[in-house]
C-alpha cells in the first residue's frame, strides 16, 4: 500500500479535480475542492503550491501561463498521461485506506 | 528541454523566485477579487485572503525547495548512472578520455600561445591606439628621420623610439652583461605606464647627447640584481663603467612593447654613444644608420589610415630633402608586439594556422568518439526502447545519454588542462641558449581556462549529439519487434569520409615526423664549414667596458698569448663572432669593375673579423691561398679571405686568390688572399651563401669571442680561459661561454622543435586513426550481428566473414593512404624550409609510412574482427 498519508490524499484531490475540470489554476483547484466537498475539506490554500510543483516535477501534471476570464494572468495545470495513471493508482490506494479505516472503526 | 531548464533554474534563483511569486500573488488577488464581489470592504477582503492562504513567504520557500530538490536528484541520478556505465567499460572510457585529453590539451596549449601573441593586450594604456611605424623595406628608422616624423606629424599624440642594446652593469654580484632598451624621453609617457617605485625619465631629460645619465630598472632586475633594495631610487649604478642615477623601477608586468624581449634596464636615447660603445655607434645624427624602432600613439581624432597618409606625406618630404638616404621611403603601420609586421605578421598567421590544425585534430577526435559511442549504443537501443515503452519521456532518455558524454568531455577537458599546464610551464620557463632574454609568457590565464572549458563542452555536445539524436528517434515498437537495428544505409556515409580523412592526416603526420627525424639525423652529421667538436668559446665586449681602440687591441692580443700558453690548449684564436651564433652581420660587396668582362651587381655577404689562426682552430678548410698573418695589419694592404660561394657568385672565378673586389657599392678595392670551404652561417637550412673574412687587425672590432681547441672537457677549458681573462681585468663581464656545440643548440633549435612537435602530433594522429578504424569496424560488426550469425549458420568460412567485415575498411584505408601520400609530398615543400635536408620524396620514408598505416589498420581492426568471428549464430538469431 503506497503513500496512505495526508500528502497522498492532497495529491489525490488535486489529480481528481484536474481530471474532472481539464485545466485549472491553483485558486480554481481550491475553490473546486471546497465546493465539491460542501465546504467540509478546508486546505490551507498556500500549501497547495508545493504539492502542485512536486507533481509537476514528477511529470503527472503540466503547467502553462494563461489569462483568466477576467483577464488576470494565472498558471494553469492539466493532467498528463502519467498523471492519469497515477490518479488510478491513488484512487485504488485511497479505497484501500478507507476500507482499512472503516474496518477498524467498525471493530471498535 | 525541461532537464536543462531545471539545471538553469538552480543558477537563476531570482528569476525562478519571480515566477513563484507571480503564481502565489495571482492566487491571493483572485481571492481578494471574489471577497470584494461578496461584499467585503477592501481591508477585510485582503485580511481574509491572507488568512486563508497562510504565510506567503513560507509557502514560496517550500515551493522552491521542492523544485530544487527534484532537479538535483535527477541530475545526481543521471550522473550516477553515467559513471556506472562508463566504469563498466574501462577500455572505452580510457580511450575516450585520453584522446579527448590530447585533443583538448593540444588546443589549449596552442590557444595559450595565440593568447600570448595575439589576444592579450600589452599592459599599457589603450594598447589598441598604439601603432608600430616600419618602412616598406624594414623594421627600423634612422634617428634623424624619427625626429622629423615626431615633430612634423599632426595625427599622433606621440611618437617614441627605442633600441635593443646590451650593456655592462655593475651590481652586487659584480659586473654582468645584460640587455636593456635605449628609449626616447617620451617613451613612458606615451605608453602611459606607472612605475612600481620612483619615477620614469621625461622628455626634458633626453635632450642632449651624453647628458642624461639616468636609468630605470625592470622589476625583475631590481629584485634579482639589486636585492630588491627599497632605497634604490636616487642611488648611482655603473653602466659601461660610467655612473647613472636610478630614477625608478618599472611595474612587474611591464617588459616594454616587444612580447618576446625582456629588457632589464631602460636608459634615455641620448646616451646612445656611451651605451653602444662600438665603432658604428653615435648614430643619433646619422641618417644612414637605421637602428631606431618607432612606436606611436594615434590621436583620438585620427584614424589609422589618416595617420598613415600623414606620415607618408612627411616621408615624401624627407625623401626630397635627403635623397641620398631616403630615396623611395614609404612607411607602414603595424601592430606592435613582435618587431612590427615583418616578424609579427607571419608569427601570428603561423600561430592561427596551428590553432586551425589543432581544431581539426580535436574535431576528428570528436567524430571518432561519436562513432564509438554510436557503436556502443547499438546494444543500448533495446534498453532505450524498453524504457520509452514503459513511459520514460524522450527528453529524459536524451538527457541521460548527454550526461554520459558530458562526463566524458569534462574528464577529458580536465586531463587536457593538466597536460597544457605542464607544457606551458615548460615553455614559459624555457630560455633560448642565446645569452639574450628571449622569452614568451604563455602562462594560462582566465581566457585560456574558459577556452578549454568551452572547447570541452563543445566537444561533448559534438560527439554526444549523434547518439543522443538516435536515442530520441528510437522507434520503441519497431526495435522491440526485432527489426534489425540498421542505421545510415547511404553508400557514402559521413563516417567513411571521416575515416578516410583521418587516415590521410595520420599518414601525412607520420611521414612528416619520419622526414624530420631523418633530417635531424643528417643534420647532426652534416658539414657546417667548421669542426665544432673540441672547440670552447668565451666572449666579452671591450667597447661596453669603456676601452679605447688601441687598448682593446693590446688586450685582445695579450689574452690570446696567455690562452695559448694554457696547458691542454692545441690552438687558439679570436674573432668578433662565429657562424651560426645569433650575432651575424652582412655587408654589401661588388666585383672589380675595372677587370674585363665583369658584371656590376652588388651582393650581400656575411662577414667575420678574425685573428690569424682562426681557420685552424675552427677546423675550416683552406681550399686555396693562405691564412692571415700578424703582418696583415694597418700598415699592410687590405686583404680578405672568401668562401667558395663568394668566389663563384661575386668574382665569377674558381680561384679568386690575387683578384680584387669592392667593399661596399663603390668602396675600396680589397685583394683576396685565400679561399675556404662553404659553410652554414645563419641557419642550417640556408643554401650556400657568400661569406668573407676580414683580418681583425685591419678591421677592428671590440666585441671579442675567444676560440680554443683542446682535448680537455669544455667546462674545464672555459674556466681556465675565464680565469686568464680575469687576470687582465677582473671586472670584465664574460658571456656566451661554453662549447661550440652548446652554442649550436640555437641553430639546431628549429630542427629539434619541429621533430618534437611533429612526433607529438604524429602520436596524436596514430591514436586518432586507430580509434577511428576501431570504431568503424566495431560499428560494422555491431550492425550486422544478425547477418553474420546467419552466414555462419549456413556455413560461411572465417575468411568470408572477415571479408564481409573488413572489406570496406581496407578500401577506405587505401583511399586515405593515397590521399595522404599526395598531401605528404605537398607538406614536404613546407617542411624543407624548417628541417635540414628533408626529402619528402624519399621512397624509404613513404614506404615506412605506408607500412605503419597498414600495421595500425590491422591492429585496430583485430579486436572487433575477432568478435565477429566469435559470433554464436544461435545467440545472435535469438537475441535479435
Amino acid at each position: 500500500m503506497a503513500r496512505n498519508d495526508l500528502q497522498g490524499s492532497l495529491d489525490l484531490l488535486v489529480l481528481k479535480t484536474l481530471s474532472q475540470t481539464g485545466e485549472l489554476h491553483g485558486y480554481g483547484v481550491v475553490l473546486h475542492i471546497q465546493k465539491a466537498s460542501d465546504e467540509v475539506l478546508q486546505v490551507e490554500e498556500g500549501s497547495l503550491y508545493p504539492a502542485l510543483h512536486r507533481m509537476e516535477q514528477s511529470g503527472w501534471i503540466r503547467s502553462e501561463w494563461k489569462l483568466t476570464e477576467t483577464g488576470r494572468k494565472a498558471k494553469y495545470y492539466r493532467l498528463t498521461a502519467a498523471g492519469r495513471k497515477q490518479l488510478l493508482e491513488a484512487e485504488e490506494s485511497f479505497e484501500q485506506l478507507v476500507k482499512g479505516v472503516r474496518a477498524v472503526l467498525r471493530y471498535a | 528541454m525541461p532537464g536543462f531548464r531545471r539545471i538553469l533554474n538552480l543558477f537563476s534563483r531570482s528569476r525562478l523566485g519571480q515566477e513563484i511569486d507571480d503564481e502565489l500573488q495571482s492566487h491571493i488577488e483572485m481571492r481578494i477579487a471574489d471577497n470584494l464581489a461578496a461584499g467585503m470592504t477592501p481591508e477585510e477582503a485582503r485580511r481574509d485572503a491572507l488568512l486563508r492562504f497562510g504565510n506567503p513567504a513560507l509557502m514560496k520557500e517550500r515551493v522552491r525547495t521542492v523544485d530544487a530538490a527534484v532537479a538535483l536528484e535527477t541530475v545526481w541520478r543521471d550522473l550516477h548512472y553515467a559513471l556506472r556505465r562508463l566504469l563498466r567499460s574501462p577500455g572505452f572510457t580510457l580511450t575516450a578520455v585520453l584522446s579527448l585529453a590530447l585533443g583538448i590539451g593540444a588546443n589549449t596549449v596552442v590557444f595559450s600561445v595565440v593568447n600570448a601573441l595575439v589576444l592579450r593586450p600589452l599592459p599599457v594604456e589603450h594598447p589598441e591606439r598604439l601603432v608600430f611605424v616600419e618602412t616598406s623595406t624594414g623594421i627600423t628608422q634612422s634617428f634623424p628621420n624619427y625626429r622629423d616624423l615626431r615633430d612634423r606629424n599632426t595625427t599622433l599624440a606621440g611618437l617614441a623610439g627605442y633600441r635593443i642594446v646590451p650593456m655592462e652593469v655593475e651590481a652586487s654580484g659584480g659586473a654582468t652583461r645584460i640587455w636593456g632598451l635605449l628609449a626616447t624621453g617620451n617613451y613612458f609617457d606615451l605608453l602611459g605606464v606607472r612605475p612600481a617605485l620612483g619615477r620614469f625619465f621625461r622628455p626634458e631629460e633626453d635632450l642632449h647627447p651624453g647628458a642624461s645619465p639616468y636609468a630605470v630598472l625592470s622589476y625583475s632586475a631590481w629584485r634579482s640584481r639589486f636585492g630588491g633594495d627599497p632605497g634604490i631610487v636616487g642611488k648611482t649604478i655603473r653602466i659601461n663603467r660610467l655612473p647613472y642615477t636610478v630614477l625608478g623601477v618599472a611595474a612587474p608586468d611591464f617588459h616594454g612593447t616587444e612580447l618576446w624581449y625582456r629588457p632589464d634596464v631602460w636608459v634615455p636615447m641620448m646616451m646612445e654613444p656611451q651605451i653602444e660603445a662600438h665603432p658604428d655607434a653615435g648614430w643619433l645624427n646619422n641618417r644612414n644608420t637605421w637602428d631606431t624602432w618607432v612606436i606611436g600613439r594615434l590621436k583620438l581624432s585620427a584614424s589609422r589610415a589618416q595617420a598613415l597618409a600623414n606620415l607618408n606625406t612627411i616621408a615624401a618630404e624627407l625623401a626630397r630633402e635627403h635623397p641620398k638616404e631616403n630615396e623611395g621611403l614609404r612607411l607602414r603601420l603595424a601592430t606592435p608586439g613582435i618587431a612590427g609586421d615583418y616578424l609579427g605578421g607571419p608569427t601570428r598567421a603561423f600561430a592561427m594556422g596551428v590553432l586551425g590544425l589543432a581544431a581539426l585534430v580535436l574535431l576528428a577526435a570528436c567524430a571518432n568518439l561519436a562513432s564509438l559511442l554510436t557503436a556502443r549504443s547499438a546494444d543500448r537501443q533495446r534498453e532505450i526502447a524498453i524504457r520509452l515503452s514503459i513511459g520514460a519521456g524522450r527528453a529524459r532518455v536524451v538527457r541521460q545519454v548527454l550526461t554520459e558524454t558530458l562526463v566524458l568531455s569534462l574528464a577529458g577537458g580536465t586531463a587536457g588542462c593538466a597536460l597544457a599546464l605542464a607544457l606551458t610551464r615548460a615553455i614559459s620557463r624555457w630560455r633560448a641558449p642565446l645569452g639574450f632574454p628571449v622569452q614568451f609568457d604563455v602562462s594560462l590565464d582566465w581566457r585560456v581556462f574558459s577556452f578549454a572549458f568551452v572547447v570541452s563542452l563543445l566537444a561533448g555536445a559534438l560527439f554526444g549529439f549523434t547518439p543522443a539524436w538516435r536515442a530520441a528517434k528510437t522507434e520503441a515498437g519497431a526495435v522491440l519487434k526485432g527489426a534489425p537495428a540498421t542505421w545510415g544505409r547511404s553508400r557514402l556515409a559521413f563516417r567513411d569520409v571521416l575515416v578516410v580523412l583521418q587516415v590521410a592526416l595520420c599518414f601525412v603526420l607520420i611521414a612528416c615526423c619520419l622526414v624530420s627525424l631523418r633530417g635531424l639525423q643528417e643534420a647532426v652529421g652534416m658539414r657546417l664549414g667548421f669542426e665544432p667538436q673540441g672547440v670552447s668559446l668565451v666572449s666579452f665586449d671591450l667597447g661596453l667596458a669603456g676601452y679605447p681602440e688601441a687598448k682593446s687591441r693590446a688586450f685582445q692580443q695579450r689574452v690570446l698569448a696567455a690562452v695559448k700558453n694554457l696547458p691542454g690548449v692545441a690552438s687558439a684564436a679570436y674573432s668578433n663572432s662565429v657562424p651560426l651564433s645569433i650575432d651575424q652581420s652582412t655587408t654589401v660587396v661588388s666585383p672589380d669593375f675595372s677587370a674585363p668582362s665583369q658584371h656590376s651587381d652588388t651582393t650581400s655577404a656575411n662577414y667575420y673579423e678574425i685573428s690569424p689562426g682562426y681557420l685552424e682552430v675552427m677546423g675550416t678548410r683552406l681550399l686555396a691561398g693562405r691564412d692571415f698573418t700578424w703582418h696583415d695589419d694597418d700598415n699592410a694592404p687590405q686583404v680578405a679571405i672568401v668562401n667558395a660561394s663568394f668566389a663563384q657568385q661575386v668574382m665569377r672565378s674558381r680561384n679568386p686568390v690575387g683578384k680584387r673586389f669592392h667593399n661596399g657599392r663603390n668602396g675600396p678595392l680589397v685583394e683576396v688572399v685565400g679561399m675556404v670551404e662553404n659553410g652554414k652561417y645563419e641557419s642550417l637550412t640556408e643554401s650556400p651563401r657568400p661569406a668573407l673574412f676580414w683580418c681583425i687587425l685591419q678591421q677592428f672590432n671590440s666585441t671579442t669571442t675567444v676560440e680554443v681547441r683542446s682535448s680537455l672537457p669544455a667546462t674545464q677549458m672555459v674556466n681556465e680561459v675565464r680565469r686568464t681573462v680575469a687576470q687582465f681585468d677582473p671586472r670584465l663581464p664574460m658571456y656566451g661561454t661554453g662549447s661550440l656545440n652548446q652554442m649550436l643548440g640555437f641553430a639546431f633549435l628549429p630542427t629539434h622543435a619541429a621533430a618534437v612537435a611533429l612526433s607529438a602530433f604524429g602520436l596524436l594522429a596514430i591514436m586518432l586513426a586507430v580509434t577511428g578504424v576501431y570504431g568503424l569496424v566495431s560499428y560494422s560488426v555491431a550492425r550486422r550481428v544478425r547477418e553474420i550469425g546467419i552466414r555462419i549458420a549456413v556455413g560461411a568460412r572465417p575468411a568470408q566473414v572477415l571479408r564481409l567485415v573488413l572489406g570496406r575498411v581496407v578500401v577506405l584505408l587505401a583511399i586515405g593512404s593515397g590521399l595522404g601520400l599526395v598531401l605528404a609530398l605537398a607538406a614536404g615543400q613546407v617542411l624543407a624550409s624548417v628541417v635540414y635536408q628533408s626529402s619528402p620524396r624519399d621512397p624509404g620514408i613513404l614506404a615506412a609510412a605506408l607500412g605503419a598505416m597498414a600495421l595500425f589498420g590491422l591492429l585496430s581492426s583485430c579486436p572487433p574482427a575477432y568478435r565477429a568471428l566469435r559470433i554464436d549464430p544461435l545467440a545472435a538469431l535469438r537475441c535479435e
